[in-house]
C-alpha cells in the first residue's frame, strides 16, 4: 500500500469517526474496527496498482460522509436532541436536493406572492 | 468587609437623619456620593487579589509513563517487555504504519490535543512522542 496517500486517508477517516461518534464508545469502537479491517483488506495494493486511487477515494468519501452527514441524536423527553457540529452539512430548501453544491432556484416566489 | 462597613455607616446616617430632621439634606448628599465609591471600590480590591493558576507543566516521567501505558494496552505490540522509553514503534514493537497512526491518535486523546498531520508523521518512537508532548503547552 502506498503510505504517502493511505496514511493521511487513514488518519482522516479515524478523525472523522471520532467527530461523528463522539461519546458513543460502542459505535466508535465498531467504526474503528471496520476502518481498520477495510484498510487491512487493501494492504497488499502496490503504489502502482490501478485500484489504489479508487480505494483511497472511497476512504476519503466515507470520511466526508461521516463528518458532514452523520448526526447523533439523543432522546430527551419525547424528542431527539441532535448534536449538530461545525462540520455538519447544512442545506436550505433551494440546495438540499441538489448534489455537489449546485444551486437552483426552485420557484423564485415568496410567501407573500399569490 | 468594606461593603458591610459602608452599609452600617449609611444605616447609622439614616438613623441619625430620622432623629434630627434638620440634617437630612446633608445626609442625603452623603448617601448619594457614597454609592459610586461603593460600586468601584470592591472591584479594585478584587482586581488586586485575583489569581491565575500557573501552567502545570507535565513531567517527563509522567508523560513517558502514560504513553507506555497506552502502548501496553495496545494488542498489536509484539511483546509488552519491549515497551521502553526509547522503543521505536516499527523496529522494536513490531507495529506497522497503520498501527503507528492508531497509537498517535490514542496519544492525542490521552493528552487532549490535536497533532497536525505533518507532526504526527514524524512521531515514530516513544521518546519522539514524549518530546512532542512536552513541547505542547496545551497537553494535559
Amino acid at each position: 500500500m502506498s503510505t504517502t496517500t493511505a496514511i493521511p486517508a487513514y488518519r482522516n477517516l479515524l478523525r472523522a469517526a471520532r467527530i461523528a461518534f463522539q461519546g458513543d464508545n460502542r459505535v466508535l469502537t465498531a467504526a474503528r474496527i471496520s476502518i481498520r479491517d477495510g484498510f487491512r483488506a487493501n494492504a497488499s495494493l502496490t503504489p502502482s496498482d490501478p485500484n489504489l486511487p479508487g480505494a483511497i477515494k472511497h476512504a476519503q468519501e466515507v470520511a466526508s460522509i461521516l463528518r458532514q452527514n452523520v448526526v447523533q441524536g439523543k432522546m430527551e423527553g419525547e424528542a431527539y436532541k441532535l448534536r449538530i457540529h461545525k462540520d455538519t452539512e447544512r442545506g436550505d430548501n433551494d440546495t438540499i436536493k441538489m448534489p455537489n453544491g449546485t444551486k437552483v432556484k426552485i420557484d423564485g416566489k415568496t410567501c407573500s406572492d399569490k | 468587609m468594606f461593603r458591610t462597613a459602608l452599609i452600617r455607616s449609611v444605616g447609622a446616617a439614616t438613623a441619625a437623619a430620622s432623629r434630627a430632621t434638620i440634617t437630612r439634606p446633608a445626609v442625603a448628599r452623603r448617601v448619594v456620593s457614597a454609592i459610586p465609591s461603593a460600586r468601584f471600590a470592591p472591584a479594585q480590591r478584587l482586581g488586586a487579589v485575583r489569581m491565575y493558576s500557573a501552567a502545570s507543566g507535565l513531567k517527563k516521567e509522567e508523560v513517558e509513563g502514560r504513553i507506555m501505558g497506552i502502548l501496553s494496552g495496545f494488542d498489536k505490540v509484539n511483546d509488552p517487555s519491549n515497551i521502553k522509553p526509547t522503543a521505536h514503534f516499527a523496529n522494536d514493537l513490531g507495529l506497522d504504519s497503520l498501527d503507528t497512526v492508531e497509537v498517535v491518535m490514542a496519544i492525542e486523546e490521552e493528552f487532549s490535543i490535536e497533532i497536525p498531520d505533518k507532526d504526527a508523521d514524524a512521531i515514530h518512537s516513544v521518546n519522539q512522542a514524549v518530546e512532542y508532548i512536552l513541547n505542547q503547552p496545551d497537553a494535559n
